[in-house]
């Protein structure tokens, strides 16, 4: 199978300014510090992290709507990371995004039909009679009434919004679609929808997507292979299967069941790794491994002295992670959480009332 | 004696276009202590029920009718002068959005600090006091110097836990939560329903869980209620309603939900839209998305009535026991096994 997108060693540093006219960097957010996945054609990479790890950021660097600090981007075997605008125009014909919210991410000005041909008009391609019979056609692809050409974007419920997006996107039949976030502002039966949708689509088309999600639920669905990131950096890559039936970093394991369990026996009878406190500060972050402050199984004078690489899990023929002391057990045993403060669970709420 | 009760409550909102039936008939009741979860999706009613209670609903704009008990005294229809000592002292309030929620020209102390002083004869001093005490109670680090920050200097969670502390600080009998999770991350939404459980336990409060989210229900409520189209749909125990739903529309919640414990290849998807409330569909107002209409569903609305052999389990729908049974055994196979039965 053929590589469509490679990312090495991807960074994107904003400065922190002082001063009004004579603007001095004072320091660097590094919100993408080093970022390396391959994506398969036909294939999903799932991404997944807590705001603020640099999932979006790195979305955007990847359609070069923000300029990378460092590293290097192949899109469909050709180098991407510093193309001119000229060549970057045919590139963008065959990446497209979706957004996150599907109030703000389309002209509340424009029509429907409008805003699902301006990347045709933008490429110029095809005749206004063409664009008009595309774009019938694919608000018909997208479950939408094509008769609704003419409509204005607030006559649409969220979910049929969000379809108008998909429809935009597709629009231009682009390789790969980067969909950030695409399903978090909807209600779970239209959020189940818009998933089938993209999944649909993906067969029809042959899609490639970088699927960005904060729910791990969703990108477990969606996703041929997940990658795990905290502050900037991936802690844990691996096939959807092997990631959530054995998690190794704690901070997936933490992510994984900090999900609410729809099953209440289930939910009580686990165990559960809740982290302290907030991502820190990408400006200053922790050294070595930059989750020890809030990891459980933490131990000092090696988390914080030496900083782990990736990894590869035993057995697994992709799976890696970063980790000096990777969980053993999933569902974890007993005494996996080390330090006392955080091992959390006690009961679940629930419990004490019966 | 119900700490609340609700009677046949029914909102209706005056529009250009005509009354929508916000809440239609809805009646639950809540013990001292006890936990209920309110399901539903945007416009299904959860939210306005709960504005109607606490008397948040205008007057001006809104029709209300029924009864609503609070300690059995009531309180709908009540001016914000009849509520003094039970909004914000005896009833606690979160919303969704602890952004919008919040003064952003004030320091959060001070914000703390009112919300003792309009409800209790104290100098600023000891409403400072309580205000430290109940910030350090839903462990926010370093409470003493951050009473004198601005909202904006918090993050998203340390918000909430502000909001949660601004409803605790007069120790409410009743705590009213909107989604006080949507907004936040998994790992933060855990932190929050964790610190929300263990406050219930320690003060003894009543709480009203409402959220679209299923797993949030499971969670935390005893008791839950499932609305739809303004109406209740079905409500029970939290264990009764995950194990034998007896609705379509609860079906098809629980089998839209992407798992983590369960690998699903297709997610069941509950066709269409949620109903226009302006102008609900004749009959059940589920019945333009279920799988197992039938003529009368088109006509007729279905009673709240009583599961089989359970006095606290109610539902409606037309469908009768055998069938119900039968399509809730073969779904609930289908997702244990990761399968969409749809």
């Amino acid at each position: 199978m053929s590589e469509l997108l490679v990312v090495e060693d991807l960074q994107k540093y904003f400065p922190v300014t002082r001063g009004l006219v004579f603007q001095k960097a004072i320091a660097q957010v590094k919100a993408v510090d080093g970022v390396s996945f391959t994506v398969e054609a036909g294939q999903t990479l799932g991404v997944v992290g807590e705001s603020g790890c640099g999932k979006s950021t790195m979305a955007r660097c990847i359609a070069r709507l923000l300029e990378p600090t460092g590293g290097k981007i192949i899109f469909d075997g050709r180098d991407i990371t510093h193309l001119g605008n000229q060549d970057m125009r045919m590139i963008r014909r065959e990446m497209m995004m979706v957004f996150q919210d599907p109030y703000a991410s389309l002209n509340a000005r424009k029509r429907v039909g409008a805003i699902i041909a301006e990347p045709l008009e933008v490429h110029d391609i095809g005749s206004a009679a063409d664009r008009k019979r595309r774009v019938q056609e694919l608000l018909e692809i997208v479950g939408l009434n094509p008769e609704h050409y003419n409509r204005f974007p607030h006559e649409f419920s969220g979910g049929q919004r969000q379809r108008i997006g998909i429809a935009r996107a597709l629009s231009i039949n682009p390789k790969l679609i980067i969909c950030d976030e695409p399903v978090s502002a909807l209600d779970v039966s239209v959020q189940a929808q818009i998933l089938n949708l993209l999944k649909d689509l993906q067969r029809d088309f042959d899609l490639t997507y970088v699927f960005i999600a904060h729910d791990l639920n969703v990108v477990r669905h969606v996703s041929d292979r997940v990658m795990v990131m905290y502050l900037g950096r991936p802690v844990e890559t691996g096939s959807s299967k092997e990631l959530y039936a054995a998690p190794k970093h704690p901070y997936s394991g933490a992510l994984l069941s900090a999900v609410p369990i729809a099953d209440p026996k289930l939910g009580r009878a686990r165990e559960q790794i809740v982290l302290e406190g907030d991502v820190p500060s990408p400006i200053n972050p922790p050294a070595a491994c930059r989750f020890h402050p809030r990891c459980p199984r933490f131990v000092d004078g090696k988390c914080n002295v030496d900083e782990p690489v990736m990894t590869r899990a035993p057995g697994a023929s992709d799976h890696e992670y970063a980790c000096h002391f990777p969980l053993e057990h999933w569902p974890m045993g007993e005494g996996e959480l080390r330090r006392a403060g955080a091992v959390a669970q006690e009961p679940a709420p629930a419990a004490s009332f019966d | 004696m119900a700490l609340l009760e609700v009677q046949d409550l029914h909102t209706r909102f005056r529009t250009e276009d005509g009354m929508v039936k916000a809440v239609s008939g809805v009646s639950f009741e809540l013990d001292r202590g006890e936990t209920l979860g309110v399901v539903g999706e945007s416009g299904s009613g959860k939210s306005v029920t709960f504005l109607t209670v606490m008397g948040l609903v205008d007057p001006r704009q809104a029709e209300m009718a029924g009864s609503v008990r609070f300690d059995d005294k009531e309180i709908l229809g009540l001016t914000t002068h009849g509520l003094k000592g039970i909004r914000g002292k005896r009833i606690g309030m979160i919303f969704q959005d602890p952004m919008t929620s919040l003064n952003p020209v004030k320091r959060i102390g001070w914000q703390l600090e009112e919300a003792v002083l309009i409800h209790n004869d104290v100098p600023r001093k000891e409403a400072r006091r309580r205000a430290l005490e109940v910030l350090e109670e839903v462990e926010i680090p370093k409470a003493d110097t951050r009473m004198d920050d601005y909202a904006h200097q918090f993050s998203g969670g340390m918000r909430q836990r502000v909001m949660i502390a601004m409803a605790l600080i007069n120790q409410p009998e009743l705590l009213i939560a909107d989604e006080p999770t949507t907004a936040l991350d998994v790992t933060t939404q855990a932190q929050i329903l964790r610190l929300i459980g263990k406050l219930q336990k320690d003060h003894g409060m009543a709480v009203v869980m409402i959220t679209h989210d299923l797993g949030v229900v499971a969670e935390l409520a005893n008791d839950v209620i499932v609305m739809y189209g303004g109406r209740i749909v079905e409500d029970a125990k939290v264990d009764d309603l995950f194990e034998k739903p007896e609705m379509p529309y609860t079906w098809g919640l629980l089998g839209s939900l992407p798992r983590v414990d369960v690998d699903v290849e297709r997610l069941e998807q509950i066709p269409g839209q949620p109903p226009s409330l302006l102008r609900p569909p004749p009959g059940c107002a589920f019945n333009p998305r279920c799988a197992y209409v039938f003529d009368r569903c088109r006509t007729e609305l279905p009673e709240l009535r009583a599961a089989e052999g359970k006095d606290d389990h109610h539902f409606r729908c037309h469908l009768d026991g055998a069938d119900r049974a039968r399509i809730w055994t073969q779904k609930a196979a289908a997702i244990a096994r990761g399968e969409s039965a749809a």
